[in-house]
């Protein structure tokens, strides 16, 4: 069964259009949900949450109809919002309790699991700390581990690391990968950040102008069209890349600077070896060229604004 | 790794009702209020009064009590009055039944309490009716009086410590993005929320009114006392409800519609100063026109004071607490009623769509 299953979703601001006819289903697992500023994801999100009311169509989130069954569905779903909510005053694991409490755990399991979830975020003693003297990053750790809390069967993740040291970023998508792999817990990360969806996401989605752009497995999408190889290589780099033309291989480059030879012919890769050895080139890595996300990305926006213009 | 770390744990037990997630709201609420040393002094301040009043109750009981064992409780008056033997011992009989006592309390409103309303009429009625139909009245009144000055003071003050912030700190903060993104909706936040201004009114108004009458029953002759008072809790508690959604409502309305708690502060202390404010200049007008101090009650109950008295929140308050207590009909406060009923209805109604406005957009 799918996660979400939507049908020419369209919802409408007054005179603005934010989701113009959504047709989206996602499976079960970590899926990246991109798009630039005002693309409506904050507003597909909330769609999914039962916050705002559908102008027009239909869809099911968990199985549960969309837009009549917002409480049930906001039971079953972890939410870790982009903005900075907390509720001043409070200590780090008050937060978190009240978090569970409100999802309807009694007090003294809310509090037991708070620091339960703590631990698991790598939260130490600084959760009994006034949450308003937190620092971005240990606020981001605080909204995760409230959207975990009452153990959801679905996570929605607005920008989750965002603010975080690359350390505590590493960690961050870690457990978010654990939470699937480990526990079943399907997520859905709405980012900026290309590599933390490379890093972690089966699926992704790119939603721009309202429209969904692309959903495809992240594996699909990174495999070029033809047979390829990304090289890096240090040496006779010319004198190389002109033996290669005369073998009828021509090369490009790739977003991060490295050599990418597309061909058909299964002798590409001897021929770079023998090619490398005649020019006194050192290959220093050769692996089977992938698609860069953030090309994709940007190739699909382009093509919205084009359409658009 | 801290020995108790067990890492992720899954959790398939039943959920608590919607009801006491509306109490977790509510009394996260009460305890971040708690925290403020203002509100533990205003808290410790609310409950001087009743000490004045639990005295005030000790010697009302002393007095109808020293009437009913007197000389004259325990010789019949128609057996006296039989005999025709003395001329005018009837009337002299009568006249001494009132004892010292209750002539103490009627000097008392006369004199002491004269600015307080009704307490003419209270003094009035003391002449005659039995103890049982005194000791409700004058009950009434001591509550009446309780609710209506120390304790309304006093609820302006502290909920204008406490309520300002409650909505007005979520959306500064973006809170209800955590109770929104929960299964909580909106009316839920809503009652959560409103439960914390209640919750102090209760604690300083309606449990210290209940403590005095629970101690007025234990310093009257005999427990039976309450077969002639069981009307005053249920009056207690209607009064509370007129203190409590009204004031609620503005609060939180106030608190909704800023970022910022200062100017919501600001706003509770103007809704009520101003209207007040400017009833008293009316009513300074009317006195200097009629030539009398402005608390005569010819001037209070002039017709120009009388109409104009619903520009006041307070006046409006008072009245409606005077018709729950048994002191004024329908027809005298209808005004007041109306005027309180309909800022309580709008506050809501704004209350609610500001609720609504930030998940929306």
């Amino acid at each position: 069964m799918s996660l979400i299953s939507l049908e020419n979703i369209v919802k409408n601001y007054k005179t603005m259009r934010a989701l113009d006819g959504i047709d989206l289903t996602i499976q079960p697992g970590v899926t990246g949900l991109l798009g630039p500023n005002g693309a409506g994801k904050s507003t597909l999100i909330k769609l999914l949450l039962g916050l705002v009311k559908l102008t027009t169509g239909s869809g099911t989130i968990l199985g549960q109809p969309l837009g009549s069954h917002g409480r049930q569905v906001r039971n079953m779903v972890g939410y870790m919002p982009e903005d900075d909510c907390y509720i001043a005053g409070m200590s780090g694991v008050e937060v978190v309790r009240f978090a569970a409490c409100l999802s309807g755990f009694p007090k003294l399991e809310a509090l037991r699991r708070a620091h339960e979830i703590l631990d698991f975020c790598g939260m130490k003693q600084e959760r009994y700390r006034v949450i308003d003297t937190y620092s971005t990053g240990m606020r981001q750790k605080i909204k995760f581990a409230s959207a975990i809390v009452h153990d959801p069967e679905f996570l929605i993740l607005d920008e989750p690391t965002s603010g975080l040291d690359p350390e505590e970023r590493e960690a961050l998508l870690s457990r978010i990968r654990m939470l699937w792999t480990e526990f079943g817990k399907s997520v859905l990360i709405s980012t900026h950040i290309l590599p933390d969806v490379q890093s972690i996401c089966d699926e992704v989605v790119i939603l721009s102008q309202g429209k969904i752009r692309l959903c495809e497995s992240l594996e699909k999408l990174s495999q070029t069209e033809s047979p390829s190889f990304s090289l890096r290589v240090t040496g006779n780099e010319a004198d190389f890349l002109d033996r290669m033309k005369d073998h009828g291989f021509v090369s490009r480059s790739s977003a991060t600077g490295d050599l990418v030879f597309e061909s058909d012919d299964p002798k590409l890769a001897t021929t770079i070896w023998q090619t490398a050895a005649e020019s006194g080139t050192h290959i220093h890595s050769m692996m089977p060229a992938r698609n860069s996300l953030e090309e994709i990305f940007m190739a699909n926006i382009q093509e919205a604004a084009n359409a658009n213009s | 790794m801290p020995i108790h770390e067990v890492g992720y744990r899954a959790w398939k037990q039943e959920r608590t009702s919607q009801l006491y997630r509306c109490w977790v709201i509510c009394e996260t609420g009460i305890r971040l209020a708690a925290k403020s040393p203002w509100v533990r002094r205003i808290l410790f301040v609310a409950w001087l009064p009743v000490m004045y009043w639990g005295a005030g109750f000790f010697f009302l009981e002393k007095a109808i009590e020293s009437e009913s064992g007197s000389l004259y409780s325990i010789i019949d008056p128609e057996e006296v009055a039989s005999d025709g033997a003395i001329p005018g011992l009837e009337e002299q009989f009568q006249n001494g039944r009132q004892s010292a006592g209750r002539m103490a309390i009627r000097s008392a409103l006369r004199e002491r309490f004269a600015l307080f309303p009704h307490a003419q009429d209270l003094a009035k009625s003391l002449e005659s009716g039995d103890p049982e139909v005194i000791r409700n009245d004058t009950w009434r009144w001591l509550l009446m009086v309780f609710f209506r000055y120390p304790q309304s003071l006093l609820i302006l003050f502290l909920i204008g410590s406490i309520a300002p912030s409650l909505i007005s700190r979520d959306l500064r903060t973006r809170a209800f993005l955590l109770y929104f993104s929960r299964p909580i909706g909106k009316l839920e936040y809503l009652l959560g929320k409103l439960g914390i201004p209640a919750s102090f009114i209760i604690a300083v108004s309606t449990l210290p009114a209940l403590a005095l009458y629970l101690f007025a029953i234990m310093m009257s002759p005999s427990l039976s006392v309450f077969w002639s008072t069981w009307d005053i809790p249920l009056r207690i508690l209607g009064a509370t409800v007129a203190v409590v959604l009204p004031m609620s409502a503005i609060s939180l309305m106030l608190s909704s519609l800023t970022h910022e708690s200062r100017f919501a502060n600001f706003s509770w202390f103007a809704v009520w100063a101003l209207g007040h404010g400017a009833w008293l200049s009316i009513l300074l007008v009317a006195s200097e026109m009629m030539g009398k101090s402005p608390f005569h009650p010819d001037v209070l109950a002039s017709n120009q004071v009388q109409s104009w008295s619903v520009l006041s929140l307070y006046n409006c308050l008072g009245d409606v607490q005077e018709f729950i207590f048994g002191f004024e009909s329908f027809e005298d406060v209808w005004r007041g009623t109306l005027v309180l009923a309909c800022i309580t209805l709008f506050s809501f109604w704004i209350l609610y769509r500001r609720v609504s406005a930030p998940v929306s957009i």
